[in-house]
């Protein structure tokens, strides 16, 4: 019934653990100063009807609210007892960094979205959020009402989301993804996506400050 | 980073808490970090194959072998998908989430992207790029197909100007759509990076990255004038034999911007980087000088190049072609060309591979591919159309074999030619546990990150 979650926590723990060693300290190779690169736009990031963690309905449109956002996918169920997701916990990392810069703080919103919106409602939604934001974090915990209201944003971010079976071929109650997070620009349009190798901090901020600050 | 550091240790430290154990443990080992990878027993292997005149239907295929012991098919072609005409079929890769195949024709630039998810053993063709050199400013011959998250990197060979080597990257999304052009740095312009030696020929070939050291790769063949010449005419063209690459460009990953040029004389071809904590380092051979190169990182910091072993005789020109690096960084595979034979070197220290092993495969060979847990190892003969071997020589085959750590023992091999599909090329594999049909079980296992 754990082999999947097991497999995939694994996964994701040598990824961390040997995958990620941090900042090289060689100027060549080190993450490069805002602004001296590009983010050249993906595509569009597209829309959806979603439930804020206080069960209000509106579209992911309206949350972005002309922000720089950073869009994670995630699911509590992932999470709750091993230490995962990987991706909140850098969220919560890339909030405190953000923070240091007030006039930045004001340009940018975090969004975790649940592809799980059977288990994840708005209450587990909130509940979830509560472990990893600090006060006056801007970090909105979203899930949808059903399924179907989910897999346009499925679709449109092409998140893949399989759930696991065990061998026996029934359900696990997990689900194996391919971890993904985007980077938004004010203008709703993905300039960049980010995978457990990728998801630094130091280079998220790197990359916010790029588009606040360059465009 | 510090702090960052520390809640990564945090996050381990709650995992090996929890009795988890690491994977022992690689063509799954030459994949990019970011995807998904079959830690288990592969079901399929897909081949993509060059069209051959008056062979079969002639024209450029992707070719399905089931290759899963237990199944009733298996060492069989189980579905074959054949593109329009004969496109100089190569290489190819997968996205980063697995879900497509693109693959690429060395003449006339076509990409074919193949959705390989909805019906693993039956591959469709959803997406044919037809202006990939107007796109991307003018570059030719699309060969390696690199995932990074949601965008496809692919490297030229050449350009539409003079048909040379001169080329460049070029950034897709998964969605097909192109996104940007790197230029190789050349003599012309160095594009910021330093030249330190005697070369700057902006040629590309292969492409890999080393993302905990934010380092991209990449190294360098020849142009199309060259690889679509006959190769008997080629090798008595001197002015022709000049114009191969000699280099190796280190790039810093994240902005895509080349920093350092090496000089790797005579033509580096395959990329591999090892998959170790601290391996910070990458293989690379060279085709015309028979040798396997060491890139690795200094104590600085920087990148350097080091030849660290002659492949064969390198006076007999063996033509050193495909390498592939177990997933424990132990041992490499290295296939050459013009004597059909596979060499296996301990490099578990890298900067002194030792020779433990060779076997020939065939009158011709080119790619070899392994399995993550090294066991299972697969070759196909094919280089190029007009560089292949004439005649009885012409010999072209998709062969399994098994490896027990002394010995290559053949499990079955097909016939390409008997079978009327053509020249077969690149492989990549295939399961259907990546697409949850069926269970991930101790048989097909499935890393959804990077080891």
């Amino acid at each position: 019934m754990k082999a999947l979650r097991a497999i995939f926590i694994a996964a994701l723990a040598v990824a961390i653990n040997s995958g990620w060693a941090g900042e090289p300290n060689n100027a060549d190779f080190g993450f490069p100063a805002p602004g001296t690169y590009a983010l050249p736009p993906l595509r569009g990031a597209a829309d959806g009807a979603v439930l804020t963690s206080e069960g209000g309905a509106t579209t992911l449109h309206r949350v972005f609210s002309g922000k720089i956002v950073v869009l994670s996918f995630i699911y509590t169920e992932c999470g709750d007892a091993r230490g995962c997701p990987l991706a909140s916990a850098v969220l919560a990392q890339l909030w405190r960094r953000v923070d240091e810069d007030p006039a930045l703080a004001q340009k940018v919103r975090l969004i975790s979205l649940s592809f799980d919106p059977a288990h994840d409602t708005p209450a587990v939604m909130r509940g979830y959020g509560q472990r990893f934001v600090r006060e006056g974090a801007d970090w909105q915990f979203l899930t949808a009402a059903s399924e179907a209201a989910l897999q346009p944003m499925l679709n449109g971010y092409r998140q893949t989301r399989q759930r696991a079976y065990d061998s026996n071929g029934m359900s696990t109650g997990t689900y194996s993804h391919l971890l993904r997070v985007f980077l938004i620009d004010e203008h709703r349009i993905i300039r960049n996506i980010y995978s457990a190798d990728f998801l630094d901090p130091a280079l998220l901020v790197y990359d916010i400050i790029t588009l606040a600050r360059h465009g | 980073m510090d702090k960052s550091l520390s809640f990564m240790n945090a996050v381990v430290l709650s995992i090996a808490g929890l009795g988890w154990q690491p994977m022992a443990a690689a063509d799954e080992t030459c994949m990019s970090p970011y995807m998904a990878k079959i830690v288990g027993q592969e079901d399929y292997v897909y081949v993509w194959t060059l069209g051959q005149e008056a062979v079969g239907d002639e024209q450029d295929k992707l070719v399905t072998i089931d290759v899963h012991p237990k199944s009733q098919s298996y060492g069989q072609v189980v579905h074959t998908l054949s593109v329009s005409g004969r496109n100089e079929a190569h290489h190819g890769g997968f996205t980063d989430d697995r879900m497509h195949f693109w693959a690429g024709g060395l003449d006339n630039s076509k990409i074919f992207i193949f959705d390989v998810h909805s019906d693993p053993g039956k591959p469709k063709l959803t997406k044919t790029i037809e202006d990939f050199v107007a796109k991307s400013g003018g570059v030719v011959g699309p060969h390696t197909f690199y995932a990074l998250p949601g965008r496809m990197l692919i490297t030229g060979l050449s350009n539409n100007k003079d048909h040379g080597g001169r080329t460049a990257m070029v950034e897709y999304t998964n969605d097909g759509d192109y996104v940007a052009t790197y230029w190789i740095p050349s003599d012309a312009d160095f594009q910021g990076a330093k030249k330190s030696g005697n070369y700057a020929d902006g040629y590309g070939y292969d492409v890999r990255a080393l993302p905990r050291r934010n380092m991209m790769v990449s190294s360098s063949f020849t142009g199309w004038t060259n690889y679509m010449m006959d190769f008997g005419k080629l090798l008595k063209d001197p002015e022709a034999m000049k114009r191969f690459g000699n280099t190796v460009v280190l790039w810093n990953l994240h902005a895509r911007q080349p920093r350092k040029i090496l000089d790797v004389p005579g033509a580096p071809l395959e990329l591999r980087c090892a998959w170790g904590a601290n391996h910070n380092y990458c293989f690379t051979s060279t085709a015309l000088t028979a040798k396997i190169w060491l890139i690795h990182e200094d104590a600085s910091g920087d990148w350097q190049a080091q030849a660290v072993a002659d492949i064969g005789d390198p006076a007999k020109v063996p033509l050193p072609v495909d390498i592939s690096l177990s997933s424990e960084d132990d041992v490499l595979w290295v296939d050459s060309f013009m004597d059909g034979m596979t060499r296996l070197y301990d490099v578990s220290d890298p900067f002194h591979p030792k020779l433990r092993y060779q076997k020939r495969i065939g009158k011709q060979l080119n790619m070899v591919s392994q399995s993550w847990d090294g066991k299972r190892l697969y070759f196909t003969s094919s280089l190029l159309a007009n560089w292949d071997k004439k005649g009885e020589d012409n010999e072209q085959f998709f062969k399994a074999y098994a490896w027990d750590g002394m010995e290559l023992s053949e499990r079955f091999a097909i016939d390409f030619t008997a079978e009327k599909l053509g020249r077969p090329h690149i492989m990549r594999f295939g399961a259907r546990a990546l697409y949850a049909q069926a269970p991930a079980s101790d048989a097909t296992r499935i890393a959804v990150t990077s080891p």
